[in-house]
């Protein structure tokens, strides 16, 4: 059979703490102005705020980054197949292709995605991502590719290779016994927006 | 060719707003889309806004022209060459506005090496292909000196339905849509095809007003009433597919369909929402119905000219009323992609990055270049109308023209 990665967020375990954020930031070359991956908070207006209303109030995050959907709404509009899925599953971009129409930011049910308006700005002033990461470039869009340049050498992604909390699991849910199906089954993942028909390969467990 | 016919006060200016254009673009591309007020979460502005627009523009005075001789209706022959020759230029300003919007314009041949078939703006690509060449043998066939009637009804019975094609195709690209909630609507392509036919045929009514005015092609006065009296007709249609498409939307009182719907009736899109409604339909419809009204020009020239806007306004409130609301609106949002390299590190060093609402403004770059696309359309429009509409007259030509433009 052949492979289908996925993730799995643990939601329980999650403490918000944007180490992931940061390190896919740092892993992936993300320009200033823009992260792949966010950590949004559930519930409250600002970023921290419990929901609910005192004394009955909880906190909760959602790790949120492409959700390299089985039925992908971005790779189906691009015009040039620069978005594509890939034969194991992930939904990566070709950046030499992509023309910057913008077409799959407008298709993308998560705002996932984010384009280069400006000449990338870094802080420190040099590429700080891996050595091997896909170069981009200005006037083309960019996500979440699980680490492509990790997981082609058979390695996790950074993510979730840095979770203190150990709340991100990464796998091949085409196969029954890798940890990540697992999870699905066991704790009965959630995708997101399921409606929208998209069929996430990222699941969430609460 | 190129005499001193086509140099007078009005070209000279739509060249240097073409060029003032021209000049934002360049700075466009030096400094990058960075330069518009679009950003992550509105990632379509002005540009894709007024694509539609024009697209709309173009197709409908198509539709009304093509008819003519699809269904042979003798009356609307003499309309049917400055018709054509509008809905050419517009279909070329509409390119012109995809290739501004594009972040990578060296690589638009891209989508001609590389076309994804599933994708509807390479179906629009192909359509606005075949519709500009069309249109421009169209044109070409009725311009001759002895116009092939045989070829002219073929090439029309071809427009007629690619012109509806056109249109209903650059709806699709954004009623496709399942992450759009005010987008994803079966009704989107009859909606922009009932806009195309109001706003094509009002601003062919501008145009003919105009060219009755300033040149020497003429048209009859009656003529101008009945197609004012279809134009009516048209908007009628028009706000009864807004209608139905609002109360199906509001009916039901979905939450999350809401928040876009509360926007467009009283958030910061309603004044384009109602300004479409009450300026662009209500307004043009009471004056068109009465037939006294259509007989005057400049009756004839408010209503059309609202008409015109108001189908503009719409563009406006379609757009963005899906884009303005991310469907995760989760704090702290989504992140914009635009940094700016503060002068001194502290405070300023971390900028207002987030949004979990959308919020656009174009800049002066995005109307400049606007502004000369638009002004560049109308160069060729005119260049076109001297061409085409009113070639120098010799002597044996005259008779020639009368007869063709008095055939009403
Ligand atoms: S989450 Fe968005 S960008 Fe990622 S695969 Fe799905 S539609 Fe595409
Ligand atoms: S912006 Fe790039 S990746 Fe996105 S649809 Fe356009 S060409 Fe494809």
């Amino acid at each position: 059979m052949t492979k289908k990665y996925g993730m799995v967020i643990d939601l329980k375990r999650c403490i918000g703490c944007h180490t992931c954020e940061i390190a896919c930031k740092l892993e992936n070359d993300v320009p200033m102005g823009m992260y792949w991956n966010r950590i949004l908070t559930e519930g409250g207006k600002y970023m921290d705020a419990p929901k609910g209303e005192y004394p009955n109030v909880q906190r909760g995050y959602l790790p949120l980054a492409c959700q390299h959907c089985e039925n992908a709404p971005c790779v189906k509009v691009c015009p040039v197949a620069a978005t594509y899925k890939s034969e194991d599953g992930r939904v990566l971009i070709n950046y030499e292709r992509c023309i910057g129409c913008r077409y799959c930011m407008a298709a993308c049910p998560y705002n996932v995605r984010v384009f280069n308006w400006q000449e990338p700005v870094r802080i420190p002033d040099f590429d700080y991502g891996s050595a091997d990461t896909p170069k981009r470039k200005r006037g083309i869009v960019e996500k979440c590719s699980f680490c492509e340049q990790r997981v082609n050498k058979g390695m996790q992604p950074f993510c979730v290779e840095v979770c203190p909390a150990r709340a991100r699991h990464f796998g091949d849910l085409n196969d029954p016994s890798s940890e990540v199906a697992q999870l699905v089954r066991t704790r009965k993942g959630e995708q997101l927006l399921e409606d929208r028909g998209t069929k996430p390969q990222v699941y969430y467990v609460r | 060719m190129f005499n001193k016919r086509y140099v007078n006060p009005w070209t000279v200016i739509l060249a240097i707003l073409s060029l003032v254009g021209l000049g934002a673009w360049v700075y466009q591309l030096a400094n990058g889309l960075i330069a518009t007020g679009m950003r992550n979460v509105v990632s379509w502005g002005l540009y894709i806004t007024l694509f539609m627009f024009f697209v709309g523009l173009s197709a409908g005075g198509l539709i009304v022209s093509s008819s003519a001789t699809v269904f042979n209706i003798k009356q609307f022959k003499p309309v049917a060459k400055p018709a054509v020759l509008l809905s050419s230029t517009c279909i070329i300003v509409a390119t012109l506005l995809i290739f501004v919007d594009l972040g990578r314009p060296d690589r638009f041949l891209n989508l001609v090496f590389h076309p994804q078939f599933n994708s509807p703006l390479i179906w629009d690509v192909i359509v606005i292909g075949i519709y500009l060449v069309t249109s421009l043998v169209y044109l070409y066939s009725m311009t001759r000196e002895e116009p092939n009637l045989k070829n002219i009804k073929v090439l029309s019975a071809i427009a007629l339905p690619v012109a509806i094609l056109v249109h209903s195709v650059t709806a699709w690209i954004f009623g496709l849509q399942i992450a759009r909630p005010t987008w994803h609507s079966a009704l989107m392509a009859p909606l922009f095809v009932a806009s195309a036919l109001d706003s094509g045929l009002a601003l062919l009514l501008l145009v003919l007003i105009g060219l009755n005015q300033f040149t020497s092609f003429k048209v009859d006065k009656k003529l101008i009433s009945t197609l004012g009296g279809l134009l009516a007709v048209f908007i009628a249609v028009d706000v009864y597919f807004v209608f139905s498409e609002i109360l199906t939307a509001l009916y039901p009182g979905e939450e999350q369909l809401m928040g876009y719907l509360t926007l467009m009736l009283s958030g910061s899109l309603a004044p384009f929402f109602w300004g479409e409604i009450i300026l662009g339909a209500v307004v043009p419809f009471l004056i068109l119905v009465v037939p006294k009204n259509r007989l005057k020009s400049s009756l004839m020239l408010l209503a059309s000219g609202l008409v015109v806007v108001g189908v503009l306004f719409k563009r406006i409130w379609l757009l963005f009323s899906s884009l303005l609301l991310p469907l995760i609106g989760l704090a702290p949002g989504v992140t914009l992609g635009a940094y700016q390299m503060p002068e001194t590190f502290g405070q300023a060093a971390t900028p207002g990055i987030w949004a979990t609402v959308g919020s656009y403004a174009p800049t002066w770059v995005e109307l400049a270049i606007v502004v000369g696309v638009c002004a560049f359309g109308a160069l060729i429009f005119t260049v076109g109308t001297y061409f085409f509409l009113t070639p120098v007259q010799t002597a044996e030509a005259l008779p020639k023209q009368g007869g063709a433009v008095s055939a009403t």
